[in-house]
C-alpha cells in the first residue's frame, strides 16, 4: 500500500459493490490480509487515468454496523482500523436504488458515527424498467451526503463521482476516528425502527413514477396497487421483479424446486469431470513431456534427473489441477452473480441443520469440491460459531480436486479399455461416499453436542434472494483468475518443496550406483542404476520402517511412502509414485506408462503383484478420508484460532483412512475380489 | 396473534411486531422486517423450512423459527 489517503468502499450485499471497485480500479487489485486474521479485503489504488492519488478498500457487505457473522465483523473492524496504520478519509456506500429503505439504513448509520460519505445508487436501469426514477440531489439534500447515479454496466456516472471524491479528499476535514470508535454501537430496535421509518419518508420523496406515457393495463395495475396501500395502511413499496419472481416459481417450486437443486449439482459435477479431466490431462503430458526433453538435455546424471524428475515433475503437480480449480470457480462465479447461490443454500438449509451444519455451509462445502483453503475462507460467511467450526471441520471430506489426478490413475487402473463409461460410474460413486460420509460425521459430532465444539446455540438462516440478473463475466473472470492465483501462491511452493524434498531422498545417498553392465544396454543400464539408487535410498530407509503398517492393507512401503508424501498435497501421490517406479513419459504418455508400471509392480520378496482390484479400491477409499493437505490443516487454525480443531481433524481423518481402507481391501480379498 | 410462520402460500399480510427477546430481533428489523410492511409468502421450502418472504421490494428467505417471532395482522 502506498502512502495516498484511505477510501472505504462498503455497502450492503447484492448492492453492485464489487462492480463499482472494478470500474474505479479496473483488475490491478491485491487481496491484502488483515492483521491478526487470514480475511482478506480487496486493495487497490485508483485507475490512474482517473488522476486520483488515492487507495480504495472493499470488504465484505454489511447489511448494518451490528456485525453478525466473522466476514462482517472484518468489514466493520476495517471502518475502524484499516490496514496500514492509516485513517479512513472517506466511505463511499453503495445502494441499490430498488432496494433504497434497506439499504440506506447503513448509510444512515455510517452518518450517523461521523464518517464522511459519498452514496452510489446502482442498479437506477432496472428502477427505470419497473417504472421508476430516483431524485439524486433531492436524496443527496436529505442524506446531507453528496449522492451519484452510477451505471455499473456502462460506467456512466463515473465522472461525476470522480468530481465528488476529489473534492472530499481536498477538504481537510479528517473523519474524527476517535468520536466515531465511541459513538459507533448497538442500534436498539427503537433507533433502528426510527430510521426505517425515516427512510421510507425518504423513499417516499425520492422515488417517483416516470411521467413517460404509460399504457392503460400499468396506469390501471398502479391504481390498483396505490389503492391496496391506501386501503390497507401499509407503506409504500415496490413490488419484487415480475422475471424474478416467475424465474421462482419453478427453481424454488416447494416439491419440484429440490428436485432441480440436484439435477444442477449433478451437472457441476460432470462437467467438472468432463471438461477439466481432458485438460488435466494435457497439463500432465505437458510435463510430462518436458521432463523427457529436459532429460534428454541434460543427461542421466544428478542434475538432469533434478531438473526433469524434482523441479518440472514438482510444478507440474502444482499445476496440473489449476484447469478444475479454473472450472469450479467460474461456475460457483456464474451461480452466485445471477442468484442461484443463495436459492440453493435456502433449499438446502433444513437437510443441513439436521446435520448441526447450515444453509450458509453449502457455499463452502461447494466450493470444498475445488480446494479446502478457499472453502475455508468461505465459512466467514456463517454466522453461528458451532456450525462455522463444524463446516470446516467437514471440508477436507469434500472430494478437492487435488484428488483428481490420483483418482484419475487409480480409475484407469480398474478401468477396462472395452468399458470407458465404468470410469465416470466410479468417480460418481466417489463423490457421493465423500459427501455420504461427511454428512454421517457431521451429524455423529452433532450428536455429541459441545464436546468438539463447544460454543451456545443460537443458529440462525437469515438470507437476501437477490433479483435474478445476468451475469457479469468480467467480473467473474478476474475474480476466478485471482483466486486461482491465490490458490497456486498459497500452496504451490509447500507442494514443490515436498517434490524436491522426495526427490532428494530418492536420489541419495547411493547416487551413482555401480552395477554389473556386462551384456547390457545403455537402456537397460539406466534402469538397472534407477533400482539399486532407490533400494539403498533414504526414502527406501524410511519406507521400511513403515512396512508394518502396510502389510496389513495389502500394500508395500514403496505405496507408503508415495502416501506419506500426499501429505503436501494429494496429488504429489501420482509424481511420487512415478518417481519410485522410475516411470518416464517417453514415447507414451505419463498415465500409460504409469500404468504399465503398475502392473508389472509386485510387493517386494513375495512376488505377489502389489496393485489389485483391491488394493486399488483400498486406495481410493484411503484418499476419500484421509487429512492430507498441511496446508489446509495451516489455514484451519487461522480460522479456526486454535490446533484443536486441525489436530483432531488429522487424527480422526487419518484413523478413518486407515480403519476403512484395511476394512475395504481385506473383505474384498475375502470375497475373492484380489 | 397470527405468527409469519403460519401464513398460506401466497398470502399477504402486515407485520405487527417483532418480538424483542428473539435473539434476531435486530438482524430481522435490519434486512426491513418491520412493523407497518406488507409482506407476502412467496415459497416454501421442500420441508416448509425456510421460508421465503417478499418485501420492500426483495425477497427474503429466514428459518421457520424466526417466523415465528413475527407477529402479523
Amino acid at each position: 500500500m502506498t502512502n495516498s489517503p484511505l477510501i472505504l468502499l462498503t455497502g450492503p450485499p447484492n448492492s453492485g459493490k464489487t462492480t463499482l471497485f472494478n470500474l474505479l480500479c479496473g483488475k490491478n487489485y491485491k487481496t491484502v490480509n488483515y492483521p491478526g486474521s487470514t480475511v482478506e479485503y480487496l486493495t487497490s489504488s485508483i485507475l490512474e487515468k482517473y488522476d486520483i492519488q488515492a487507495d480504495l478498500l472493499d470488504s465484505p457487505g454489511i447489511i448494518s454496523l451490528n456485525p453478525e457473522s466473522p466476514d462482517e465483523k472484518v468489514s466493520v473492524d476495517s471502518l475502524l482500523n484499516p490496514p496500514g496504520d492509516k485513517q479512513t478519509k472517506l466511505v463511499i456506500v453503495t445502494i441499490d436504488s430498488t432496494q433504497l429503505t434497506r439499504h440506506l439504513l447503513l448509510a444512515k448509520q455510517l452518518k450517523l458515527s461521523g464518517f464522511r460519505i459519498i452514496i452510489v445508487l446502482t442498479m437506477v436501469d432496472l428502477l427505470k424498467k419497473r417504472g421508476y426514477d430516483i431524485n439524486a440531489d433531492l436524496l443527496s439534500e436529505k442524506c446531507a451526503c453528496p449522492v451519484i447515479k452510477i451505471d455499473g454496466r456502462t460506467g456512466n456516472g463515473i465522472e461525476n463521482l470522480l468530481i465528488e471524491i476529489r473534492h472530499s479528499l481536498n477538504d481537510s476535514i479528517l473523519t474524527p476516528i476517535e468520536k466515531v470508535r465511541s459513538s459507533l454501537k448497538e442500534f436498539s430496535k427503537d433507533e433502528l425502527l426510527e430510521i426505517y421509518s425515516e427512510n421510507e419518508k425518504i423513499e417516499k420523496d425520492c422515488i417517483h413514477e416516470i411521467n413517460s406515457p404509460v399504457n392503460k393495463d400499468q396506469l390501471n395495475k398502479a391504481n390498483a396497487e396505490i389503492n391496496i396501500i391506501q386501503d390497507r395502511n401499509v407503506k409504500a413499496s415496490l413490488k419484487i421483479d415480475e422475471t424474478t419472481r416467475k424465474i421462482d416459481s419453478i427453481l424454488l417450486h416447494k416439491s419440484y424446486g429440490i428436485l432441480i437443486f440436484i439435477l444442477i449439482m449433478t451437472l457441476i459435477f460432470s462437467s467438472i469431470f468432463w471438461l477439466a479431466n481432458p485438460l488435466m490431462q494435457l497439463v500432465d503430458e505437458f510435463f510430462g513431456d518436458l521432463a523427457s526433453k529436459a532429460n534428454t538435455l541434460f543427461g542421466q546424471n544428478l542434475l538432469g534427473d533434478l531438473i526433469s524428475n524434482g523441479i518440472i515433475s514438482g510444478t507440474g503437480s502444482v499445476l496440473v489441477f489449476v484447469p478444475q480449480i479454473i472450472i469450479l470457480f467460474l461456475i460457483l462465479g456464474l451461480l452466485e452473480d445471477t442468484g442461484y447461490l443463495a436459492r440453493g443454500a435456502m433449499l438446502i438449509d433444513k437437510p443441513l441443520s439436521k446435520i448441526g451444519l447450515n444453509g450458509r455451509s453449502f457455499v463452502p462445502m461447494l466450493t470444498g469440491f475445488a480446494c479446502a483453503i478457499p472453502a475455508m475462507l468461505a465459512t466467514r460467511t456463517i454466522p453461528n460459531r458451532r456450525e462455522r467450526l463444524l463446516t470446516i471441520f467437514i471440508i477436507p471430506l469434500m472430494s478437492c480436486s487435488a484428488r483428481l489426478p490420483v483418482y484419475a490413475l487409480l480409475i484407469a487402473y480398474l478401468t477396462p479399455p472395452d468399458k470407458p463409461w465404468l470410469g465416470g460410474v466410479i468417480l460418481t460413486s466417489i463423490y457421493i461416499l465423500s459427501i455420504l460420509s461427511s454428512a454421517i460425521i457431521s451429524a455423529i459430532i452433532n450428536k455429541t453436542k459441545n464436546k468438539l465444539v463447544n460454543v451456545s446455540d443460537n443458529s440462525s438462516f437469515i438470507l437476501e434472494l437477490p433479483t435474478y440478473r445476468f451475469p457479469k463475466f468480467r467480473n467473474i473472470l478476474y475474480n476466478t483468475i485471482d483466486r486461482t492465483f491465490s490458490y497456486i501462491k498459497r500452496a504451490g511452493p509447500v507442494i514443490i518443496l515436498f517434490s524436491l524434498s522426495l526427490w532428494f531422498l530418492t536420489y541419495f545417498p547411493d547416487n551413482n550406483p555401480k552395477v554389473d553392465t556386462a551384456g547390457l544396454s545403455e537402456n537397460e543400464i539406466i534402469e538397472l542404476q534407477n533400482a539399486e539408487r532407490l533400494s539403498n535410498s533414504y526414502a527406501a530407509g524410511l519406507g521400511k520402517l513403515i512396512q508394518p503398517i502396510m502389510t496389513p492393507l495389502g500394500m508395500d512401503w514403496r505405496v507408503g511412502v508415495s502416501l506419506i508424501s500426499a501429505f503436501a498435497a494429494r496429488e504429489v501421490f501420482v509424481s511420487s509414485l512415478a518417481l519410485i517406479f522410475k516411470v518416464t513419459g517417453e514415447d507414451e504418455t505419463l498415465q500409460a506408462s504409469m500404468l504399465d508400471a503398475m502392473k508389472k509392480a509386485e510387493i517386494e520378496g513375495t512376488g505377489k503383484k502389489l496393485f489389485t482390484k483391491s488394493t486399488i479400491i483400498g486406495l481410493i477409499v484411503f484418499f476419500v478420508f484421509a487429512m492430507q493437505c498441511l496446508s489446509t490443516a495451516a489455514v484451519a487454525r487461522k480460522e479456526t484460532g486454535s490446533w484443536r480443531i486441525p489436530i483432531l481433524q488429522i487424527i480422526i481423518f487419518s484413523t478413518f483412512a486407515y480403519v476403512f481402507t484395511f476394512i475395504t481391501v481385506n473383505v474384498l480379498q475375502a470375497i475373492g475380489i484380489s | 396473534m397470527k405468527k409469519a410462520s403460519q401464513l398460506n402460500f401466497g398470502e399477504k399480510v402486515v407485520i405487527n411486531d417483532i418480538d424483542v427477546l428473539s435473539p434476531h430481533c435486530n438482524r430481522l428489523l435490519e434486512v426491513g422486517f418491520t412493523p407497518g410492511q406488507q409482506i407476502e409468502l412467496v415459497h416454501k421450502s421442500f420441508f416448509d423450512d425456510p421460508l421465503a418472504f417478499a418485501l420492500r421490494g426483495t425477497i427474503i428467505a429466514i428459518r421457520k423459527h424466526e417466523a415465528d417471532s413475527i407477529t402479523v395482522i
